[in-house]
C-alpha cells in the first residue's frame, strides 16, 4: 500500500516537474520574442508595411493585439492555447495548426527514419567496434568517426549535392518530392536518401563510440572472467551479459535524444530546401511570426522536456543508485 | 572552574534525514574542557562524537544549547561574526582521514602556509615557506617533503602535516576529530606520542576523539564516554578507569585487550552485540568530578 | 612448469597489450597539434602569406578554377580564396575563442554558484538551465541576435558563448558538488577560508582538469557554429570574411559547378575541427587518468 502511494507520489512529483517546466518555457519564448525589435508586421503585410503610414499601423498592431502589455499578452495566449486554439500565422494568414500539420509529416518521416537507423547503426557500428577492439577495422573505423562526426552538417550537405546532384545527375538536390508527384513513394524515397545520409552520418558515430567505450568498460568486468572460465563462448558472453548490461542506459540515454535527432533536422531542411519544420520555426523567429513560433516552440520544447523526464525516470527505475546518490548528496549524514 | 576554554551546555543535534526521519545524533549534553587539558571523548561509531567537534568548531549549527569559547557564544550569528578572526585562529581541526583533509594538488609548504595567508598574518620567521617548514620540523618531518604533494606520502606524515597546518596558527584550542584511527598501530603510537608532546610545550588543550580506549587512557586527562548521542559518563581518567559506573562503560573497559595473552585469555568477555543501554536519567555527580547517566541517586 | 608458464596455462590477462594501448592513448597528438599550430601561424601571418588583397573584387576573374595567380580559385565575387582563406581564418579563430571565453566564464561562475549554494538554490538553477536547453538552440541564437543588432564579429562570439555554457556549467557544478563536502574544504572554511578563497585555491583545480576538454570542445563547436550560422545568413554578412562567410557563397557556386568554392574553405575549416578534437580527446583521457587506471 505504501509502495503503491509512494509510487503515485513519484509520477506525481515528475508530472509537477514537467508541468512546471512547460509554464516556464512559454512564459521564457513568449517575452523572449516579444523583445526582439523584429516587427511582426512585417510577417503580416510583407513588403506593404513600408508603404503604411503610421496610424495604418496602429490600427493593425491593435487589431492584432499586440499594443496590450505583455502580461495580457501572455495570458490572453495561454487561456486561448488550453481551449486548443493556437491563433493564425500571421505570414500565412492560416491556423498555425493546419499549416504546421501539413509540414509534420515530412520532419517525423526524416527525423523518425533517421532516428531509427541511427539507433540500430550505432548498436550494430559500436559492437563491431568492440568486438575487434584495437584492430585496424576499431582503429580505422574510430580515426573515420572522428573525422565525420567533425565536419559540419551544413557543409556535408553540400558535398554531397556536389557530387551526387550537381556531378553525377544522380539524385535530386531539393524538396520532398517532384512537382505533381506527391503520391509516388519512389520519389519521395529518391527525395529523402541524401536528407537522411547527412541526419544519419551527423549522429553516427557520437552513439557509436559511447557504445563501443561502455562495452569495453563492460567487458574488463570480472563476471566476464567467470564466465570465460565457465566455458562460455565469447559470442555468447557479449551478447548474453554484456549487452544485456549496457542496453538499459543506453536506452535512457536515446530516450534523451529523441528531439535532438527529430527536432534537430533545420540544417538539413534549409540546404536541401526540405519542406518541414525547421524551415518553418526558423522562418517564424526571422519574421516574427510569433503564434508560430510559440507553438514550434513549446512542440520542441515539450518533447524534449519529457523525453528528459522519461530518460531519467528510467535511470532510476533500472538504477536505484541514481536516486540514493541524489539522498545522499541531498543530506548530511554525518558519522561518529 | 574558571578556566574553562570551552563550555557546551545542553548541545543537541538533530539530522533531516527526509521529511519524516531526524536522527538525534548529539542529545543534551553538556560538558567543558578546561585550559590546558586534554578532554578525550569516546564512544562507539555513530555515537554522535564527530558531531559534537563539527558543532564545536562551527561546521554544523547545532540546534538547541550553547557553546562557549572562552566567553563567547559561537552558536550566535553575531558574535560569531563579530569574533570571527579570533575564532578562526585559536580553534583548529585536524580530521580523521588525513587523505581528504589535504587538497591532493597542492605541494606541502603550501597547506601548511594556507591558514596563514588567509588571515594575513606576517610570517614571523621571514617567507611562508621558512615558516612551513619550521612547523614541519616541529612535527618531526624533514624540509625535503616541502615539495611533496599529499599522494606520495604515508598516512602517518600526512597526518603530521595536517597537525603542522594546524599548530601554524598557535591555537589554545585543537580538535581533534578521530585523529588515528586511519593508521597503523605503530604509526598511533607516535602520533599520540607527538600530541603529548606538543601539548607540553604549547600548552594548549585538545578535544581527542577516539575510539581506541587504551590510547585514550595514556593521552587525556579526562574522558566523556558518549552513548548514541548521549554522554553517559564523565571522568578524569584514572578515576573513570578505576571505578566505570555507566554499565556502557564498563563493558568498554572490558573490551580493552591485555598486552598479556595469559590474562586475556581467561578475561570474562561480554556479548556486545545485543546490548542495549538505558539512555534515560539525569546526568549526576556520583562521586567527586564523576558524573554518570542515571536513574537512581547513587550506585 | 614455471610460473609464467602456469599463469598462461589459467589465463593471465595480456600486461603488455593493455600497457602498449594506455600508452599509444596518452601519447601527445603531435600531428594535430601541429597542424592547429600551423593553421594559427598562417592565419596570423595573413599578411604575408596572402598573394592579394582580400576583400578586393576582382570583376574580370570571378569564379575562375584554382590556378598560378589565383592558387585556390576566385570565388563568384571575384575574391581570392587562397588570401580569403588565411584573412577569413583570424576571424573564425578569434571567434572560437573569445567565445569560448565567455562561455567559460560564464558556465565556471553559473556552476559554481550552484555548486555551492543550497539544495533548493541548486535545483532551481539546475531546472533553468533546463529550460533554456529545451528551446531549440537556433532559435534562441535568432532571438539574441534580433535583440544585438546585425553581426559582428563581437556580437557573434557574444551570441555563440551565451547560448554554449550548459554542459560545462553541469559539470562544473557536479564536481563542485563533490568537492564542496571533502574535508579540505571544511577546513578551508573553518580557518576562514571565503568563498573566493576557497573557489581558486581548492574548486578550481580539481575542475579545471575536468572541464580542460570540454573548454577545447567548446572552441571546436564555436568555430562550427560561426561557420553554420554565416552560411544560413544569421551570422557575419559577406564583406567581412570568415571561413564561414566565405561558405555561404555555396549555392550560387553550386550552380556552376565551381568545386572550389565550397571544398577549399570547407576542408581547412574540417581540418581544424578535426584537429581540436584530436587534442580535446587526448586531454580527457589524460584526465581520466587517474580513475581509469587502466
Amino acid at each position: 500500500m505504501t509502495i503503491k502511494r509512494s509510487r503515485a507520489a513519484y509520477y506525481g512529483k515528475k508530472l509537477l516537474i514537467f508541468l512546471v517546466s512547460v509554464i516556464l518555457l512559454s512564459m521564457t519564448v513568449f517575452v523572449i520574442s516579444r523583445l526582439t525589435p523584429t516587427d511582426p508586421l512585417q510577417a503580416y503585410y510583407g513588403e506593404r508595411t513600408e508603404k503604411m503610414s503610421v496610424e495604418e499601423k496602429e490600427w493593425a498592431r491593435n487589431k492584432l493585439g499586440l499594443n496590450d502589455p505583455i502580461p495580457t499578452q501572455y495570458i490572453r495566449w495561454a487561456q486561448n492555447a488550453l481551449k486548443g486554439e493556437f491563433g493564425i500565422s500571421y505570414k500565412y494568414k492560416q491556423d498555425v495548426v493546419q499549416v504546421i500539420a501539413k509540414r509534420m509529416n515530412n520532419t517525423l518521416i526524416l527525423g523518425g527514419i533517421g532516428f531509427v537507423l541511427t539507433f540500430a547503426g550505432s548498436l550494430l557500428l559500436g559492437i563491431l567496434c568492440a568486438w575487434f577492439e584495437d584492430s585496424w577495422l576499431d582503429k580505422l573505423l574510430c580515426k573515420l568517426g572522428t573525422i565525420v562526426s567533425c565536419i559540419p552538417e551544413f557543409w556535408f550537405s553540400l558535398v554531397l549535392i556536389l557530387i551526387f546532384c550537381v556531378q553525377l545527375k544522380w539524385l535530386p538536390s531539393s524538396g520532398a518530392y517532384s512537382v505533381g508527384k506527391a503520391d509516388d513513394l519512389m520519389d519521395r524515397i529518391i527525395h529523402l536518401i541524401l536528407p537522411m545520409i547527412v541526419v544519419i552520418i551527423e549522429h553516427l558515430w557520437y552513439y557509436a563510440y559511447m557504445i563501443r567505450n561502455k562495452i569495453l568498460e563492460e567487458v574488463r568486468a570480472d563476471y566476464v572472467l567467470l564466465c570465460k572460465s565457465k566455458g562460455l563462448s565469447k559470442r555468447q558472453i557479449m551478447f548474453r551479459h554484456c549487452l544485456r548490461n549496457i542496453l538499459p542506459t543506453y536506452i535512457s540515454l536515446m530516450a534523451i535524444s529523441v528531439p535532438h535527432i527529430i527536432g534537430g533536422t533545420y540544417i538539413v531542411e534549409t540546404v536541401f530546401s526540405y519542406p518541414g519544420i525547421g524551415t518553418l520555426s526558423y522562418e517564424s523567429a526571422r519574421y516574427a511570426d510569433y503564434n508560430m513560433l510559440m507553438i514550434l516552440c513549446m512542440m520542441t520544447g515539450i518533447t524534449v522536456i519529457f523525453f528528459n523526464i522519461i530518460g531519467q525516470i528510467i535511470n532510476e527505475r533500472i538504477d536505484p543508485r541514481v536516486k540514493a546518490n541524489e539522498v545522499v548528496e541531498t543530506s548530511e549524514v554525518s558519522e561518529g | 572552574m574558571d578556566n574553562a576554554i570551552v563550555t557546551v551546555k545542553n548541545l543537541t543535534h538533530r539530522f533531516r534525514l527526509s521529511k519524516k526521519t531526524v536522527i538525534k545524533a548529539v542529545d543534551d549534553i553538556s560538558f567543558t574542557i578546561q585550559k590546558g587539558e586534554i578532554f578525550g571523548l569516546v564512544g562507539e561509531s555513530g555515537s554522535g562524537k564527530s558531531t559534537v567537534a563539527r558543532c564545536i568548531m562551527n561546521i554544523y549549527q547545532p540546534t538547541a544549547g550553547e557553546i562557549l569559547f572562552h566567553d563567547v557564544n559561537t552558536c550566535d550569528k553575531t558574535a560569531f561574526r563579530q569574533n570571527r578572526k579570533l575564532l578562526q585562529t585559536a580553534r583548529q581541526l585536524i580530521f580523521q582521514d588525513s587523505a581528504s583533509s589535504l587538497n591532493q594538488r597542492m605541494k606541502v609548504a603550501d597547506i601548511i602556509a594556507e591558514p596563514m595567508k588567509i588571515n594575513h598574518i606576517t610570517p614571523p620567521r621571514g617567507s611562508y615557506r621558512e615558516e612551513a617548514a619550521f612547523q614541519l620540523r616541529y612535527v618531526g618531518m624533514d624540509e625535503n617533503y616541502l615539495d611533496k604533494y599529499p599522494s606520495e606520502m604515508s598516512g602517518g606524515q600526512r597526518q603530521r602535516v595536517a597537525i603542522a597546518r594546524a599548530l601554524s596558527m598557535e591555537p589554545e584550542l585543537l580538535v581533534a576529530d578521530e585523529p588515528i584511527a586511519s593508521l597503523d598501530v605503530s604509526i598511533q603510537a607516535q602520533i599520540v606520542n607527538l600530541f603529548k608532546h606538543l601539548q607540553k610545550e604549547h600548552g594548549f588543550s585538545i578535544l581527542f576523539i577516539a575510539h581506541d580506549l587504551a590510547m585514550v587512557e595514556y593521552l587525556c586527562d579526562r574522558i566523556g564516554v558518549m552513548y548514541r548521542g548521549k554522554l553517559v559518563e564523565l571522568a578524569e581518567t584514572a578515576e573513570l578507569f578505576a571505578h566505570p559506573l555507566h554499565p556502557y562503560t564498563q563493558m568498554l573497559l572490558s573490551a580493552i585487550p591485555y598486552p598479556d595473552p595469559i590474562r586475556e585469555r581467561n578475561r570474562p568477555r561480554m556479548n556486545t552485540e545485543d546490548m542495549i543501554f538505558d539512555t534515560e536519567g539525569t546526568f549526576r555527580e556520583i562521586r567527586p568530578n564523576h558524573f554518570v547517566l542515571t536513574k537512581e541517586a547513587a550506585l | 612448469m614455471t610460473d609464467q608458464e602456469l599463469f598462461t596455462q589459467v589465463g593471465i590477462r595480456e600486461e603488455k597489450a593493455s600497457a602498449a594501448a594506455v600508452k599509444s592513448k596518452r601519447s601527445l597528438p603531435i600531428f594535430s597539434i601541429a597542424v592547429l599550430v600551423l593553421i594559427i601561424l598562417g592565419c596570423l601571418l595573413a599578411d604575408v602569406i596572402a598573394t592579394k588583397d582580400p576583400a578586393y573584387l576582382d570583376l574580370m576573374n570571378y569564379t575562375k578554377a584554382p590556378n598560378g595567380e589565383f592558387l585556390f580559385g576566385t570565388d563568384t565575387l571575384g575574391r581570392d580564396i587562397f588570401s580569403c582563406i588565411w584573412h577569413g581564418g583570424r576571424v573564425s579563430l578569434f571567434i572560437g575563442f573569445f567565445a569560448t571565453l565567455i562561455s567559460t566564464t560564464i558556465a565556471v561562475v553559473y556552476g559554481s554558484i550552484s555548486g555551492i549554494s543550497s539544495d533548493w538554490v541548486d535545483t532551481a538553477m539546475m531546472r533553468v538551465t533546463e529550460i533554456f536547453l529545451s528551446v531549440p538552440g537556433l532559435l534562441v541564437i535568432l532571438f539574441i541576435q534580433a535583440i544585438l543588432g546585425d553581426a559582428t564579429v563581437v556580437s557573434l562570439s557574444v551570441v555563440i558563448g551565451i547560448t554554449s555554457w550548459y554542459s560545462i556549467a553541469k559539470v562544473i557544478r557536479t564536481e563542485v558538488r563533490q568537492i564542496r563536502k571533502s574535508e579540505y574544504v571544511i577546513a578551508s572554511q573553518c580557518m576562514g577560508g571565503s568563498f573566493l578563497h576557497v573557489l581558486w585555491h581548492h574548486l578550481a583545480p580539481n575542475f579545471i582538469s575536468a572541464i580542460m576538454f570540454m573548454v577545447v570542445m567548446n572552441v571546436r563547436s564555436a568555430i562550427a557554429s560561426e561557420s553554420t550560422l554565416s552560411f544560413m545568413g544569421m551570422g557575419l554578412p559577406l564583406d567581412v570574411i570568415s571561413w564561414g562567410s566565405m561558405l555561404s557563397l555555396s549555392e550560387r557556386a553550386l550552380m556552376t559547378k565551381a568545386w572550389w568554392i565550397i571544398l577549399i574553405p570547407g576542408f581547412f575549416l574540417v581540418v581544424l575541427l578535426v584537429c581540436l578534437t584530436n587534442i580535446g580527446n587526448w586531454l580527457r583521457q589524460t584526465a581520466n587518468r587517474k580513475e581509469s587506471n587502466l
